[in-house]
């Protein structure tokens, strides 16, 4: 290894970086050692990725430099970083879904004949080897990797990665979809590395991971480096990731009432789902947790018709519903405002207009004979817009794609405040906002569930979860694995109960459907 | 808490490479049974109209006209491993047929204009490459135009049906009584096995799997696609050398009927609509099954009027079938 | 954006409309009727007359409606390779099964747009349901109707294929009781039904919506399959009724009548401003494309240009159109 030990490996000095007219990184100032690790924290949009993204050649930065070992120079493209021995694991997986894991493990060193022809035969031998070196022997590198659950790509992700024996090596969010003993696993080479002298940049949403491995942090905001330390309490950290100390006091979730259910939901089972039980009341905030990727995404889809349940009923208000399609849904009074992994592929029609985004589920009421009632629609749509304080100049020719994250959120949730609906269905729609507007949501589930509103809620982060709810449904596994109620619900709570085997046996999930319905 | 790593203490669940071949090649495995039964049905009505078995003529000659379905088949698999499309491939060997009839008796003679029309084909391909990969347009709107523009061309060269062929191409590249037509059909098999193992292949399946996955392992991705359509082009250009070898005078509308066959080759021959999966094997299978169609529809006495439709009705089948087949290997995995 | 701003600020209603993009390239392509018409009346005497013009714009309508049913499917990210068969198989069908006598003239019509209907059917269950790529789909429909077509009429030599067009669709379509050709009305009329429709109907916001976003239309309780099947529909419906005035016009149908189409179809659409990747174009634009095309062409006519120029001009004005649109980023 060339690295000297304490030695500059990458810096970057003043990038800046904009997509159209959105700036992802304004001044990005980062410096790495070679034998540290290196935690970049920073909410989501503080462009941590982007800087990564740039550091490792696949974005190019509009100004700045970038300096490895000492010198400056411009990455033209990722197979430049790599011969300058920069490696990446990316937040979105870059495993080729339709290859095999061996075509995966070895698309830029596959072993070649006398010929000079890549010798398809010997690549799964050689892709063992290499899964057995990493401790992995239990991939199969003849499966497509389309074949293997989230967890295990990441893990073919991460081989592919430490095999390039990388001098500088960044994760980004690699942890995200990973078991507690994959994680370990991870870790125990992350610090091997360091010995080694690899310099290691990681990000990570778990601040127990980034106390645990890190030896240093520096935190983003806005697209600009706001301070790097050797140690850092997790308040502080908020408070630099932040820029002011947020207070962490949510909102208190109404006192409940006793009333019968308005939704009763009854061994629900489908793709990623076994059987899932549970009442829903008026006024009530029911959590849903567990470690990402155990059905609470699907448990959504299927109770929104949006994913096709093999089992199980849904009652609402009393009366058996089959809902095998949103309009279902809808009509039986349920609304929901998903944010997918990426909020603008599944909830905003990004071209149109407000109106035409915040009115889409409401246009039968707001038409006569299939005609839309166009001052209906606009005194509805200003309605919304003011009850939830969406800011457009111009909501009916202004595009949602203009409008910030934050307001695009509130459109994705006002489309369901304006229909009415009995049971609120809210899959991480505190995800990429700002921490104002965070605060404003909270408060709108809240208000909702005052009004008599049931609330579904489910948030990747866990302390939302903990804070918002009456009650929390922890998920493994497609199933429900602990119900906490009062007392019981904490972060930790949630957390210990998704670890948690019900024979207290720790057991991975296999390759079951961990894929999103198209 | 136990540090023990999580691979290590779990038995390895992996599956035999022999399901692995079949589940991973059934949509290919899928087109061979398909040209299995269009040759059963071959020989069967053959031998039924005629009382005895095709001979190695009759062979040769379906190797023959099965060729410039081949070749063209075998660029537009290229080109929809990227998720593309190119129509412009019939425009291109109207073109080159256009050529062959025109200007192949005189000038730089006939292995000089052979390679000329090759390198025309490059050309135009290129051309629709920089306009999909460069210019980020849709590839459909893309080849859509320049299929126009070319068969434009080819009518500027040709504007009536005539010319001449001259009988040394048909000698060399579709001789019925010599199976040269055969060592053809192996070179453009050979040519897919090499670009499947090549750096190239790789950059290409890669490509067609995921762009964004590509970019990040080091895979030009523009340039990749550049050179998906070059290779189309060069290809329509020799389907058309082939095409013009078994006439004895040329049409500038000879390539329109292939830009519905080479697509239908393609998916018959198990491609997925959604990219990253297609094999030349598979096309090769699709091209002499279309061509035997045609021999399968005149021994069952069918008006060869008829024949656009069962190839458009094998190609809704055989994407059908596709989706089937995806969808089970799927739920078996 | 500080663009958009100051232009809101004026009371002036005209700038507030073209205030979108969409409504920009509408105007532009609109202009561009103006200045063709304009260069042709200076270059050709009697080129802008007002007998010529109308029957620039007689023809025109024949793509004027192939290119309405290729812009509801384009709208939601679709195409339909289909068009040039199937306008030829209705052309036929008109004749054959009337005959060219009146008295079954109207069954004739009725049948060959019920067959539009029909294809379209079959194309929109097979992308909606099946979920076959609309290029292949259509590709293939595209194919079946011409083998079907050719083979049932013996490569149109039947008997029966003789037959012209019925007078009376002729007058119908030609004739010109309150002094412009009724193909004309027919035309405006499509044009002011299909703008409201998209415009300001429930079901044309849910067009819009299923174009720019499937999943998200689809969460919102949009029947993306019906929706879809409708518009493929639509689709073969104008095919069809573009078979009907193009034989009405031409009095027999040919083999190959409908090749053309497909490709001015998506021109039409394309310089009138509609996204290919759906979501977004007013139909008011696809209006003035189909006129562009066919005026340029006349115009090219007019000035000897040989028919192959044709192919080569329109594809070219395809791929510069697209260079010039494409460009536009989407927002997000």
């Amino acid at each position: 290894m060339a690295a000297d030990i304490g030695g500059s490996a990458i810096e970057a000095i003043g990038l800046r970086k904009t997509y159209g007219h959105v700036l992802a990184v304004e001044k990005g100032d980062f410096c790495a050692n070679f034998g540290e690790i290196h935690a970049l924290v920073g909410e989501n949009g503080a462009g941590k990725s982007t800087l990564i993204k740039i550091l490792c050649g696949v974005t190019q930065p509009d100004s700045g430099e970038i300096r490895i070992r000492g010198e400056g120079l411009t990455l033209s493209d990722p197979q430049h970083a790599r011969a300058l021995g920069v490696g990446t694991v990316f937040q979105e997986l870059t495993v080729m879904p339709w290859m095999t894991v061996a075509e995966n493990l070895l698309v830029n060193d596959p072993p070649r004949g006398r010929s000079g022809l890549i010798a398809r035969r010997k690549l799964p031998a050689r892709a063992a080897e290499i899964l057995a070196t990493y401790g992995m022997p239990r991939i199969d590198p003849r499966a497509l990797a389309a074949h293997l659950s989230v967890a295990d790509r990441q893990l073919v992700e991460i081989v592919r990665a430490l095999q390039r024996k990388p001098d500088i090596l960044f994760l980004d969010e690699p942890t995200a979809a990973l078991s507690e003993n994959e994680v370990d696993w991870l870790f125990e080479k992350v610090k091997a590395l360091r010995e080694a002298g690899t310099c290691v940049i990681f990000t990570s949403h778990r601040w127990r991971e980034v106390e645990s491995l890190a030896d240093r942090i520096t935190v983003f905001r806005n697209g600009a480096n706001v301070g790097t330390r050797t140690s850092l309490s997790e308040d502080e950290a908020v408070q630099l990731m932040t820029g002011r100390a947020i207070d962490r006091a949510f909102p208190k979730p109404p006192p409940l009432q006793e009333t019968k259910p308005v939704m009763r939901v009854r061994e629900l089972a489908g793709e990623g789902l076994h059987g899932v039980s549970f009442d829903l009341r008026p006024g009530e905030i029911l959590g849903v947790g567990g470690l990402a990727g155990h059905g609470q995404r699907e448990l959504f889809l299927s109770l929104f018709g949006a994913q096709k349940s093999t089992a199980g009923s849904i009652e609402v208000e009393g009366r058996r519903r089959r809902i095998r399609r949103p309009l279902d849904a809808i009509r039986a009074g349920l609304g929901i405002a998903l944010v997918p992994e990426d909020r603008k592929a599944e909830g905003l029609l990004l071209a149109m207009s407000v109106r035409d985004n915040l009115t889409l589920a409401t246009l039968p009421s707001l038409s006569q004979l299939g005609v839309i009632r166009w001052r209906a629609e606009r005194r509805r749509m200003n309605q919304t817009i003011s009850q939830l304080a969406i800011k457009s100049s111009a909501p009916s020719v202004e595009p949602v794609g203009a409008l910030s994250g934050g307001n695009q959120q509130k459109v994705l949730i006002g489309r369901w405040l304006m229909t009415d609906a009995k049971v609120l269905l809210l899959y991480d729609v505190t995800r990429g906002v700002d921490v104002a507007t965070k605060q404003e949501i909270y408060e709108l589930v809240i208000s909702q569930a005052r009004a008599g509103k049931a609330v579904l809620i489910f948030s990747s982060e866990t302390e939302e979860v903990a804070r918002l709810t009456h009650r929390v449904l922890v998920m493994r596994e497609g199933r429900v694995n602990a119900e906490l109620t009062g007392t019981e619900i904490s972060a930790e709570g949630i957390v210990a109960a998704a670890i948690q085997n019900q024979d207290g046996r720790s057991q991975r999930t296999s390759s079951e459907g961990n894929e999103v319905p198209a | 808490m136990s540090t023990q790593m999580s691979g290590a203490v779990e038995k390895q669940t992996w599956r035999s490479p022999r399901r692995h071949f079949v589940a991973q090649n059934s949509p290919v495995l899928l087109s061979v049974v398909i040209l299995v039964v269009a040759l059963t049905a071959y020989y069967f009505l053959y031998y039924r109209q005629l009382g005895a078995l095709p001979d190695s003529f009759d062979l040769t000659t379906i190797v023959d006209n099965a060729l410039p379905l081949v070749f063209v088949g075998l660029g537009q698999t290229v080109v929809v491993v990227t998720r593309g499309l190119d129509l412009s491939v019939g425009g291109v060997l109207s073109i080159s047929v256009a050529l062959a009839a025109t200007q192949m008796g005189h000038g730089v003679g006939i292995v000089g204009w052979s390679l000329a029309i090759l390198l025309i084909g490059a050309l135009a391909g290129l051309a629709n490459g920089v306009l999909v990969a460069y210019a980020r347009l849709a590839p459909i709107l893309v080849t859509l135009a320049t299929l126009s523009i070319f068969d434009g061309l080819a009518i500027m060269l040709l504007p009536k049906p005539g010319g001449r062929i001259p009988t040394v191409l048909t000698n060399v590249l579709t001789n019925p009584n010599r199976p040269y037509g055969l060592v053809f059909l192996i070179l453009a098999l050979l040519i897919w096995f090499v670009l499947r193992r090549s750096s190239y292949g790789v950059a290409l399946f890669a490509t067609g799997n995921d762009e964004t996955a590509a970019t990040a392992n080091g895979i030009n991705v523009r340039r990749t696609k550049l050179w998906a359509y070059a290779i189309s082009g060069v290809c329509a250009a020799a389907g058309g050398l082939f095409f013009a070898a078994r006439t004895t005078s040329g049409d500038a509308g000879a390539g329109t009927p292939f830009v519905l066959t080479s697509i239908t080759a393609v998916f018959l021959g198990g491609a997925s609509l959604f990219g990253g999966r297609a094999s030349a094997y598979g096309t090769t299978c699709g091209a002499v099954v279309l061509t035997l169609i045609v021999n399968v529809l005149f021994f069952a006495h069918v008006n060869q009027l008829y024949q656009s439709l069962y190839e458009g009705l094998l190609l809704v089948i055989a994407v059908v079938l596709g989706l089937v087949v995806g969808r089970l290997a799927r739920r078996q995995a | 954006m500080s663009d958009r701003l100051t232009l809101e600020q004026r009371p002036a209603a005209a700038l507030k409309w073209v205030s979108t993009p969409d409504r920009r390239k509408v105007v532009f392509a609109w202009l561009a009727v103006l200045v063709l018409f304009v260069v042709g009346g200076l270059v050709k005497s009697g080129f802008a007359s007002g007998h010529s013009i109308s029957t620039i714009l007689v023809v025109a309508s024949f793509t004027g409606y192939v290119a309405t049913g290729q812009m509801f499917v384009i709208l939601i990210g679709g195409i339909d390779l289909s068009i040039p068969w199937v306008l030829n198989a209705g052309a036929i069908l008109l004749v054959t099964s009337s005959l060219g006598h009146d008295s079954s003239a109207a069954q004739a019509v009725l049948l060959t747009l019920g067959l539009g209907l029909v294809v379209g059917l079959v194309n929109g269950l097979g992308v909606g349901y099946l979920g076959i790529s609309a290029v292949v789909m259509t590709l293939a429909m595209n194919g079946i109707m011409q083998g079907a077509a050719l083979g049932l009429t013996n490569g149109l030599t039947c008997s029966r294929c003789t037959a012209s067009t019925p007078p009376v669709v002729h007058k119908a379509v030609l004739g010109a009781p309150l002094g412009i050709p009724n193909d004309l009305l027919l035309w405006l009329g499509v044009t002011a039904l299909v703008t409201f429709v998209l415009s300001a109907t429930v079901f044309g916001r849910r067009v819009y919506a299923l174009g720019n976003n499937e999943q998200a239309s689809f969460l919102a309780g949009v029947n993306v399959k019906v929706v879809t099947v409708v518009l493929y529909m639509l689709s073969g419906l104008f095919a069809a009724l573009a078979g009907i005035t193009l034989t009405a016009y031409g009095g027999q149908p040919t083999l190959g009548l409908g090749d053309p189409y497909l490709l001015q179809s998506v021109a039409a659409v394309v310089i009138g401003g509609v996204s290919i990747l759906g979501g977004r174009g007013l139909f008011l634009g696809a209006v003035a494309g189909a006129i562009i095309l066919t005026t340029l062409v006349t115009l090219l006519q007019a000035l000897n240009m040989p028919d192959y120029g044709r192919d080569i001009v329109y594809g070219a004005v395809i791929l510069a159109i697209l260079l010039l649109y494409g460009r536009e980023r989407d927002l997000g």
